[in-house]
């Protein structure tokens, strides 16, 4: 696979962004994948950001350490970010006289690397531009570096100023005057391979947009949200639609009255979200606990981010896979999923709300900072694929009528998941009671109710653990169910288990040339709670190797395997300083394992079962 | 001969419960559940009709007493619920209950901000001045330097000028009832419930187990109804001097209200002109528009 990788760097607040979007957003248009990637400190001006384009003419979902073109808007890129270069790569800045010091040069003889100046002042002066026109000069300098059409980056900048005819003007002669920018070494251009217009007509999407759009599409009508990166560009996203949409869209206090909203308008028979992170959702436990005992279908979106306490706001992580799975007072059936790109932040949401709905039971959505601000090039949605599906809402007046009030917590009904209907419907009423309650709400402390309420909530986790979709397995690339491989005999050199953001990185890392025709198998968990363990001890059994991928400190998701099935998985490539897994990176520590793995028949697994006798 | 629900008007014995009360001998929860229903017959209202949400303290223990969809949540967090509740059916009408514990405490910041955003709620705080389920602590409102349960020598914090904060808020509509005048507490609640905004009831509540400082007779003594007086509630410096000043005589009645202001739903830009509730709304959505951008 062909890729390459442009970084921008320089201060937050510079433009580093805008310059990023719009050449996504031209390489899309001209038919390429683009996958974006951004780094910055948590604070509003200053620091230094970064923001890189990794793109090739297949799909691609990760980010590469090494880069092809450094941008940098100001000197702290040309102190910082030299050694990021790849052979032969270019840097471009606009640093007037920077003189690099000895080790640079040393860098830039040993990788061969072309430095060019681009003199933004002059150009500007000469145009008589302001200095936030820069921007647009060095975006249409590094388009022609690209070897890229100027008519395409001329349109995407005339969209913007369309109303504006003075600058409208202004913006194309700088982007006439940077495209034909020479630099004193001649001619430099990036190769890029030719492009497969499929994807011109694909979206650009984070995947905080992809979830807003999903949640819409899922028929929320009201969102509850306080701020908390990497959950406020949820929050951002749908109130900026609210107009359009018409939904109903609360910034609250905190992240306790956002849950307890959600929770109210969920109960009157809507449908609902709220995001946080960290720990906000702590504050939430409580109401995710309420959510249990009055059997009240949520959803609740957990934006990852490295803790404990405030952590690293505006880095990634996979830290809260247990405490989505655990957190709060009580035991009770949830269910925990996960997102891993903007394909599934989109589908998936309808899924949670069907779920959460179907079971009666609360459906936390993880999330983590990479896959809600990463860009992804993606196809437009399937409008058609989802179902909006009730479980066992009853609206029907005749069927209304009928209901007695002792329907609503039935402890024998089907599956533990009895009847619902709203308040406001012309029928027998109930209480939603917080308090252990008989079957219709009356609080009843009795032993035999006890159990009888608490075997009903708990016994739901079969069903749901029953229907939930098994984990996906890729093989070498190839998406391929699980059911195919699952029993065939080919023996697996190594198998991988990760899921979230990993799973995108890992795919990409399967697709290198390194490892074609290695016997890799990648089993991705999508569904993390209740777990499903069958398909894991199958393949197993037939794996040479096994490691876990997670960026996480601990393994969490091998922690929840182990408990369930006993499988111990003593190898782990963990991440957990707030960078996601970057492709060459992973890619390393894939290939390391492939050159160790065992000879067929040698007595050396790479897993155990915790307590099995050895 | 049946006669059709919508017909029929509502009877107090719709709300009966067969669940027994139980509450202590002389709780003013009797009264303040009495007048609750009262209020919702007098309004034509079937329990079918009304959400009431219950708070976590002795007056939560009514939320299975009575018909209704009811709710009964977390200590504190009563009203964001039921403004959320609110938000999602504006055609249902939403009352919600709280302690003064629960509510001056550990719910203070949804108090704050259930004022502030004027939600379309009605609210009825219970106010027994103690934390009556936990066995009598002091509360924020209980008087400084009583002795209470766990604090034998009297409560070393001053006591909360609840009424002070409440004004302070803006409020559109602040009513005080006592438990003993079910009379009194019907023509609040009713007033209440057919506010527009959020109406902020406080009933003085006698404790018979634990507070012996403001007792039935105590308040029976000394409350009147201010309406009844002459009290114009359009009239905030007279309704502010009224409901804050109690040391002779208490205040009763509604003391003040303000109609004209929007309430939060109707602050809404994106819901000016949708007639249907959110409850209403929930199908799946084309949303291809909205990606048009980021093509």
């Amino acid at each position: 696979m062909f890729r390459i990788s442009l970084k921008i760097v320089g201060a937050s607040g510079q433009g580093i962004n805008s310059i990023g979007a719009i050449i996504a957003k031209g390489l899309k248009r001209s038919g390429y994948c683009v996958f974006g990637y951004r780094e910055y400190p948590s604070l509003i001006k200053g620091g230094h950001a970064s923001y890189q384009l990794d793109a090739s003419n297949e799909r691609i979902c990760s980010t590469e350490t090494k880069v092809n073109v450094l941008v940098a808007l100001n000197h702290h890129g040309l102190e910082l970010n030299m050694d990021e270069l790849k052979q032969g790569g270019i840097v471009l800045h606009v640093t007037p006289a920077w003189q690099f010091p000895e080790h640079h040069r040393k860098l830039i003889a040993e990788r061969s690397l072309r430095v060019i100046y681009f003199p933004v002042d002059d150009i500007l002066n000469r145009l008589g531009a302001k200095a936030i026109l820069s921007n647009v000069l060095l975006t249409a300098f590094v388009w022609s570096m690209l070897d890229q059409d100027i008519d395409v980056i001329k349109s995407l900048v005339g969209e913007k100023f369309a109303k504006k005819k003075a600058l409208l003007e202004l913006n194309m002669r700088c982007i006439d005057e940077g495209y034909s920018f020479n630099p004193e070494q001649g001619t430099i251009s990036v190769a890029l391979p030719p492009p497969d217009k499929g994807f011109a007509s694909h979206l650009l999407i984070t995947g905080s947009q992809a979830m807003g759009l999903g949640a819409v599409h899922a028929g929320v009508r009201l969102y509850a949200g306080y701020p908390m990166t990497p959950s406020s560009p949820l929050l951002s996203f749908i109130a900026e639609l609210e107009n359009k949409t018409h939904m109903v869209v609360k910034q609250a206090e905190d992240e306790i009255t956002a849950a307890q909203i959600v929770s109210g308008a969920m109960y009157m028979g809507t449908r609902a979200l709220t995001a946080t992170s960290g720990v906000g959702f702590d504050l939430m436990s409580e109401t995710l606990s309420l959510n249990a005992m009055i059997e009240n279908p949520t959803v609740f979106v957990l934006a990852q981010r490295p803790g404990p306490a405030t952590g690293l706001p505006t880095w990634t992580a996979q830290g809260g896979l247990l405490q989505a799975a655990s957190c709060s007072a009580g035991e009770f059936t949830r269910c925990v999923i996960s997102l891993s790109n903007s394909q599934d932040a989109f589908d998936l949401m309808p899924v949670a709300f069907n779920l959460a709905e179907q079971y009666q039971i609360s459906v936390i959505v993880l999330t983590d900072k990479h896959i809600a601000e990463a860009l992804y090039t993606q196809r437009p949605y399937d409008l058609e694929k989802a179902e909006i599906d009730r479980g066992r809402l009853v609206v029907d007046p005749e069927k209304l009528q009928a209901l007695k009030s002792s329907d609503r917590f039935d402890p024998h009904a089907q599956g533990g998941v009895s009847l619902r209907w709203l308040p406001g419907s012309e029928a027998a009423t109930y209480c939603a009671q917080g308090d252990e309650h008989n079957s219709m709400g009356a609080v009843d402390e009795s032993s035999l109710n006890t159990k009888l309420q608490m075997e009903k909530r708990l016994r739901k986790s079969q069903g749901l653990k029953a229907g939930l979709p098994a984990p996906r397995l890729s093989v070498g690339g190839r998406s391929a169910k699980a059911t195919d491989w699952m029993d065939g005999g080919d023996e697996i050199e190594l198998l991988a288990i990760g899921w979230g953001s990993t799973g995108e990185i890992f795919q990409d890392v399967m697709c290198s040339d390194e490892l074609r025709g290695r016997k890799i198998a990648y089993l991705h968990y999508t569904y993390l709670w209740p777990l499903r363990t069958q398909e894991l001890e199958r393949l197993a059994k037939r794996s040479k190797r096994i490691v876990l991928v997670e960026q996480n400190y601990q393994g969490q998701l091998g922690m929840l395997i182990r408990m369930e099935c006993g499988l111990d998985i003593p190898d782990k490539i963990l991440k957990y300083d707030g960078r996601p897994f970057f492709y060459d990176e992973l890619l390393s520590s894939v290939m390391e394992r492939c050159a160790s793995t065992p000879e067929k028949g040698a007595n050396l697994p790479g897993f155990e079962y915790a307590g099995a006798s050895s | 001969m049946n006669i059709a629900l919508q017909t029929r008007l509502p009877a107090v014995s719709e709300y009966y419960s067969e669940t027994k009360c139980i509450w202590c001998d002389g709780c003013g929860n009797y009264g303040i559940w009495t007048a609750v229903k009262y209020a919702l017959v007098e309004l034509n209202l079937h329990p079918w009709q009304v959400c009431l949400c219950y708070d976590v303290g002795c007056h939560g223990n009514g939320s299975d007493k009575i018909e209704g969809y009811r709710f009964h949540g977390l200590h504190g967090r009563v009203i964001p619920f039921a403004a959320g509740a609110k938000l999602a059916n504006m055609k249902v009408p939403v009352i919600a209950f709280g302690g003064d514990g629960a509510t001056f405490s550990e719910g203070i910041g949804h108090l704050v901000h259930g004022v502030r955003s004027n939600y379309p709620i009605t609210f009825v705080l219970h106010n027994n001045t103690n934390y009556g389920l936990t066995t009598g602590q002091a509360s924020s409102l209980t008087p400084q330097g009583q002795p209470m349960n766990t604090s034998p020598n009297g409560i070393p914090e001053h006591t909360l000028a609840s009424m002070d904060l409440i004004f302070s808020l803006n409020p559109t509509f602040v009513a005080r009832g006592f438990s003993g005048d079910i009379k009194l507490m019907t023509r609040i609640l009713k007033a209440a419930i057919q506010h527009r905004g959020f109406a902020f009831v406080e009933i003085l509540q006698a404790c018979p187990t634990y507070n012996h400082f403001a007792t039935h007779e105590y308040l029976l003594d000394r409350y009147f109804d201010a309406n009844a007086d002459g009290h114009d509630p359009g009239n905030l410096q007279q309704a502010r001097a009224l409901a804050t000043q109690v040391q002779d005589r208490i205040a009763c009645g509604i003391l003040y209200q303000r109609e004209k202001l929007p309430h939060f739903y109707d602050r809404l830009i994106p819901r000016q002109g949708v007639e249907t509730t959110c409850v209403e709304e929930v199908r799946k959505y084309d949303v291809s528009e909205y990606w048009k951008e980021l093509a």
